[in-house]
């Protein structure tokens, strides 16, 4: 098993997904002027958002509405839900983050990052593991439930007053872009099912989405080491949560999808989307929702540490615990 | 050359703030605004950087009014900024073409 974990390990560090990622990286450390222009960079974000979920639908389309869907998409909102009331009193008494901080900080980490999906879907594909279209709903189902549970953590006083906000939370909550794209995409895969995948097969899949994939993480690598180097304000504590807590996550996903059932497949992507931070979405929802919380913290920690970690050692780590539970339960 | 004086707000607010700001201007008296995305710097908060995941750099809204325009706006705006990140400014200009502020 360790052996195979390993060679696991390796395959994924050799990968050019990850090989791209470690170049920005190193660009972004050295303070090199590549960049990449950040309509471009949305314009990937947009992509990669647009094929995961409509690939998602057409294999949810294929597979039909089941009752493993079900479970694994309340099993993840249940995640989404309780993991930031954890994560909160770990921030708070152990990395002694100022409490609104420590809440917005837990929203990060209870809600999901695409990018880490996406990534943890192609190790799986170089692997030859395979895992439904479904997960890709309950991505979508994981990234809302983080940011409720933050707010009913600080409570009503912390919270701005005005209607206003009230609006505009609840238009950043449900209505972000990358949440309708995903989820509209995941729907449009749904009705037009094998015919829509004909139409866009090379569109949504194979080198371009590798390609695309590719340059998103360079450009990821780039903004990870330029946010650590940009930020003093982080921790040993919270370096440290960023780092221990999507083991911990990860763990606990991957035992309670394995014990759910799920395909090794299906676990390991549960266990990467439990073990992932959110840097789009939350970031966003929380200027709205908590605006005195220091994104200095926040951003930083998911972005800059647990991102890379998740990316380079994580999912490998997700997929042998998967297999090796796969085999016990 | 027939130059007028007014009064020129400049206010830096997070993206999510521009509605609100923008529908305040309106109530207030201002006849436009102009609005300038992608403003990057540092402040209270760290870096403003905008990026392409989801970091949005600070937006400049640059509005010229009258007195009474420009004194309604920073009222709201003190009230704004008790909650919400950002800055504004106040500065005397010249005008050309009054008529349109």
């Amino acid at each position: 098993m360790i052996e195979s974990g390993l060679s696991a390990a390796i395959v994924n560090l050799a990968s050019p997904a990850i090989l791209f990622f470690a170049l920005g990286a190193i660009a972004g450390a050295l303070r090199s002027d590549l960049t990449i222009p950040d309509q471009a960079a949305k314009t990937l974000a947009l992509y990669l958002m647009l094929s995961i979920g409509f690939k998602g639908g057409v294999e949810a389309h294929a597979a039909g509405f089941t009752t493993e869907l079900v479970a694994t998409g309340a099993l993840g909102v249940l995640f989404s839900f309780t993991t930031p009331f954890v994560a909160f009193f770990v921030l708070r008494h152990v990395c002694k983050l100022e409490r609104i901080t420590a809440a917005a900080t837990a929203a990060h980490y209870g809600s999901v990052s695409l990018v880490t999906f996406a990534a943890g879907a192609e190790y799986l594909r170089s692997m030859d593991v395979a895992f439904s279209g479904h997960m890709a709903a309950v991505l979508a189902l994981m990234e809302t439930p983080a940011i409720l549970a933050a707010l009913l953590v600080v409570g009503e006083r912390s919270q701005p007053e005005n209607g206003q906000y009230r609006a505009g939370l609840w238009r950043e909550v449900l209505l972000n872009g990358a949440a309708v794209l995903l989820v509209g995409a995941f729907v449009v895969g749904l009705i037009t099912g094998e015919r829509g995948a004909n139409q866009l097969s090379g569109f949504v899949s194979g080198p371009l989405f590798q390609g695309a994939l590719c340059l998103f993480l360079l450009d990821m690598g780039l903004l990870a080491s330029r946010r650590l180097a940009q930020n003093s304000q982080l921790n040993v504590a919270s370096f440290a949560f960023a780092i221990l807590w999507p083991v911990c996550a990860g763990g606990a996903g991957a035992l309670a999808a394995s014990s759910l059932g799920l395909s090794i497949g299906d676990a390991t992507l549960f266990a990467v989307l439990t073990a992932s931070a959110s840097y789009i979405a939350v970031p966003a929802a929380m200027r709205v929702a908590l605006p005195k919380a220091d994104a200095g913290v926040s951003l930083p920690m998911a972005l800059g540490v647990t991102f890379p970690f998740n990316l380079i050692v994580g999912i490998p780590l997700y997929h042998a615990l998967c297999s090796a539970l796969g085999g016990f339960l | 050359m027939n130059l007028v004086p007014k009064k020129r707000l400049d206010i830096f607010v997070e993206q999510h703030g521009l509605a609100a700001v923008e529908d305040m201007l309106g109530k207030s008296g201002f006849k436009g605004w102009s609005v300038f995305q992608g403003i990057e710097g540092a402040g209270a908060h760290g870096m403003w950087r905008q990026t392409g995941v989801g970091e949005q750099a600070a937006l400049l809204i640059v509005a010229i009014g009258n007195e009474d325009s420009a004194q309604a706006a920073l009222v709201w705006l003190e009230q704004y900024f008790k909650t919400y990140s950002g800055v504004a400014t106040l500065a005397d200009v010249s005008v050309m073409r009054p008529e349109r502020f």
